[in-house]
């Protein structure tokens, strides 16, 4: 019941999406041309450095790395921060705090159309492009599913984070502000800009256990069946560490916005 | 120059919509397709306005009026036909045409948001190059028809719609233009406004002989300021005369209202021409007891529905 | 059409400028923040680039004085299309609710008129961050401090930044014919990221799409080297003035092509 409702959402966020169509091509395309970017980049770095490897990374790793991290970046953007403080400046959010449906899940489910298309039509054009320039270096097994499994997880954390954030609105208007801090924050410590791996160890160890590591980072790693992935073991460490995030995330943003809710409710709109 | 502020003759303006279709399916669909159709806003229309007329330009959502006006001012090209303003053919003179307009675009303000408003007055002087002393003298005449005093030093954003609104067209008329375009200036605002709103705009068109060319969905605006206007329906010009006529047109429709024997008022809309009314009157006295009766001129807001709803005349 | 000049628009621009100032002074929190984020991307920046060096000491030839020559010339350059460009943020949402129609009813340039709007004062923390960086590297790569080699850094420094502006306006103009090019803008945006790197990595086909057609190389790298290699100067160096100038007035002839073809319906 509660379901078909959720999903009628998706359908309807599905549909938008689509409606925006050139926009979607140009953003197949404009990936396509940082995977260039990145790939003269990172063939300079390599071959300036005289060795194959560098901090258990080749070329190959880090290209396909930093790639899928930019599609990934994409397919799960949100404007969760930019919709709150919209709707907040326009009262709209009394509107929205009236919908018969918890408004945290409204959120969720009116984005996971837009997941779905740019899922299907940047992230799996732009993986196959990457199969097609590494010639198929990424491993075709199990290690997909675990990495679906991983992406899913990384979904509901930088959803818990954006919904963390875009409470923040409730108390400033400063958006873009709170905004390009949470961006850098998480682009820089999730291994977006940079492969966690070639962190100073020091840091990587506290880096290893922050959130932002488990929404790039830690399904790029399982992709790619490193970072102690390929055994069991490894792999339920780290995915235990992306479903305690998602669960911490979750009841912190739920206690945060309710107490951040009725202040709204006892100042009247 | 000519008397003529605007000089229209059949202006058609086509827009290219993409065909959507319907579901899901329906959006995969469009992601591929090249099905444009077009569509027609304004068809062949032909209007001309006098100096220092205030000119209502009616039609239901939709009907081009909008469109219209965007070519006036310049922002949009007529797919065919020919526009002047003051002389000179507004989209091939942008800049030039809208030295000598002001326009007001209804809840959409134009001016600074931040700004208290006597700052934006200020830089539309700079812009508009407006000499010290007229800039002065209109300031005064602002003062005469309406109290600014609590709006003017305060910041767009800080208003209400009201104050919003009086300030835009405060801040229209400020550079003496000839021609001011209203669309919908007193949408959402309540009754006193209206009214401080309408005679803001009948003074500066009788001070400074501005012409005035007024969109709007409420009659009460038509009635208070214009005397003629012209009617638009689906891109087509239906009506262009005094609104007099227009009444006198439709003069022969009144309303019959009727107080029966319990107490209740039963209304009808008669056309003279085709009924009687003390045919309708002798009819109801057959099965009611009636104790009163009022005979009313049809209001132009009742005109204005009939054309709408019954499409041209 | 010549009482309207260039100094009738320097003076109008001021006035705004003054005016805007004035008004963000009242939300201090917001510029607080704000700052504070500004700060942020430029230390991650930093922190990104230490990084890198710290695995890979040379890149392509250049050792790390010369790259942070390269960086802070960069930070420097994209100033002021972060200072006087940033409303170019705000055009898709302005073009989609039908509000940016307000900028055609004046009689000056909507182009101007757009961008005067906002004036982003956090850019200057970015122009201070660079210029430290810039002055720290200059000092040991050992360049002399002349009065020509200044003068070739203030002209080439602003030849740089106008590459920057030309991509950004030319990324925004295409929400005038693409619903949803918001992406665009973000991918340019991010681009500029390559423009602190040697632009000889590139190779081939994409060596003149990276100089020509999304003209990054020429961010940074090609206006600088007139001043780190002055011995062996590239002639698309000594060009560079001239190409973005010309680019620059061709994102702003996309721009207002865009305006004009743009049918104002969203509303």
């Amino acid at each position: 019941m509660s379901l078909r409702k959720f999903l009628a959402l998706t359908r309807a966020g599905i549909m938008e999406s689509l409606h925006y169509r050139l926009g979607t091509i140009v953003t197949l395309f404009a990936n396509l041309i940082y995977l260039v970017l990145v790939y003269y980049l990172w063939k300079a770095v390599y071959a300036s450095s005289g060795v194959e490897q560098v901090n258990g990374m080749t070329f190959t790793d880090t290209m396909i790395y930093l790639i899928l991290a930019t599609a990934l970046f994409n397919f799960l953007e949100m404007f969760v921060v930019w919709d709150m403080s919209r709707s907040i400046q326009s009262g709209k959010i009394i509107l929205d705090l009236l919908k018969p449906m918890d408004f945290r899940s409204y959120t969720f489910w009116s984005y996971s159309g837009s997941h779905v298309v740019s899922f299907v039509l940047t992230f799996i054009p732009t993986f196959i492009v990457v199969m097609i320039v590494t010639r198929g270096a990424i491993h075709m097994g199990l290690n997909l599913l675990y990495f679906a499994i991983s992406v899913v997880l990384a979904l509901l954390i930088n959803f818990g984070i954006e919904m963390l954030v875009a409470t923040v609105c409730l108390y400033t208007e400063s958006t873009w502000g709170i905004n390009i801090v949470k961006e850098t924050i998480v682009l820089l410590l999730s291994g977006a800009s940079i492969p966690l791996a070639f962190f100073p160890e020091r840091i990587r160890d506290v880096i290893g256990y922050l959130p932002f590591r488990a929404v790039y980072d830690i399904p790029l790693t399982v992709l790619l069946g490193k970072g102690g992935s390929d055994s069991l073991a490894g792999l339920i460490k780290l995915w235990g560490l992306q479903f305690i995030w998602a669960v911490v995330l979750y009841v912190a943003g739920v206690l945060f916005w309710n107490h951040s809710v009725k202040k709204i409710t006892v100042n009247g709109g | 120059m000519a008397d003529e502020a605007i000089l229209m003759k059949n202006v058609c303006k086509d827009f290219k919509v993409l065909n959507r279709h319907e579901g899901l399916k329906g959006s995969i669909q469009d992601l591929f397709s090249r099905d444009y159709r077009t569509v027609s806003a304004v068809k062949d229309v032909s209007v001309t306005v006098n100096k220092g007329e205030i000119v209502g330009y009616l039609g239901p959502n939709g009907a081009g009026k909008s469109t219209t006006i965007k070519m006036m001012t310049g922002v949009l090209e007529p797919t065919s036909g020919q526009i002047l303003v003051n002389g000179l053919v507004p989209y091939k003179d942008r800049t030039r045409n809208c030295e000598n307009i002001g326009v007001v675009f209804g809840q959409r303000s134009q001016l600074w948001w931040s700004l208290p408003l006597i700052e934006s007055f200020k830089l539309l002087r700079d812009i508009y190059l407006v000499p010290q002393k007229e800039y002065e003298d209109m300031i005064a005449l602002y003062r005469s028809l309406v109290d600014i005093e609590p709006i003017l030093h305060k910041p767009v954003r800080q208003m209400s719609l009201g104050q919003r609104t009086l300030s835009d067209i405060l801040a229209a008329f400020l550079h003496n233009p000839g021609i001011v375009f209203l669309d919908e200036p007193t949408i959402g605002l309540d009754v006193s406004m209206k009214s401080k709103i309408r005679d803001l705009i009948r003074g500066l068109n009788k001070e400074k002989h501005t012409t005035v060319i007024l969109t709007t969905h409420d009659m009460g605006d038509v009635d208070a300021l214009c005397r003629r206007i012209v009617i638009i329906d689906k891109g087509k010009k239906i009506y262009d005369n005094d609104i007099e006529h227009l009444k006198s047109y439709f003069g022969s429709y009144r309303t019959l209202r009727m107080r029966l024997g319990d107490d209740t008022w039963e209304e009808r809309v008669i056309d003279e021409k085709t009924t009687d009314v003390m045919e309708v009157i002798s009819q109801m006295q057959k099965t009611h007891k009636i104790k009163d009766i009022q005979l009313q001129e049809i209001s132009t807001e009742e005109v204005i529905k009939k054309i709408y709803e019954g499409g041209s005349l | 059409m010549n009482k309207r000049g260039l100094t009738f628009y320097l003076s109008i621009y001021r006035k705004v400028l003054i005016q805007d100032l004035k008004s963000k002074m009242s939300y201090r929190a917001d510029f607080v923040i704000s700052t504070i984020g500004m700060i942020m991307t430029n230390l991650a920046g930093f922190i990104t680039f230490m990084i890198l060096f710290h695995n890979f000491p040379t890149i392509n030839g250049w050792d790390y004085h010369h790259m942070l020559f390269l960086y802070g010339f960069s930070l420097v350059a994209l100033t002021p299309v972060q200072c006087f460009f940033d409303n170019n943020w705000n055009l898709r949402f302005m073009v989609q609710s039908g509000d940016f129609i307000k900028y055609c009813f004046r009689p000056i340039n909507v182009f101007f008129y757009f961008m005067s709007e906002v004036f982003d004062v956090k850019g200057l923390g970015q122009l201070a961050f660079g210029l430290g960086t810039l002055i720290y590297a200059w000092h040991h790569t050992g360049i002399p401090v002349t009065i020509l080699t200044v003068s070739q850094a203030i002209l080439f420094l602003l030849t740089a930044s106008l590459f920057m502006i030309a991509i950004m306006n030319a990324a925004a103009a295409t929400c005038f014919w693409i619903q949803g090019s918001g992406y665009v803008m973000v991918i340019m945006f991010r681009f500029k990221d390559f423009a602190k790197y040697p632009a000889n990595i590139f190779s081939g086909i994409f060596k003149v799409v990276f100089t020509f057609i999304i003209p990054i190389a020429f961010v940074a790298y090609y206006p600088s080297l007139v001043l780190l290699t002055p011995s062996s100067v590239p002639l698309l160096s000594w060009l560079s003035p001239a190409i973005g100038i010309l680019f620059f007035f061709l994102s702003y002839k996309f721009w207002m092509l865009g305006v004009s073809k743009y049918d104002f319906t969203g509303s």
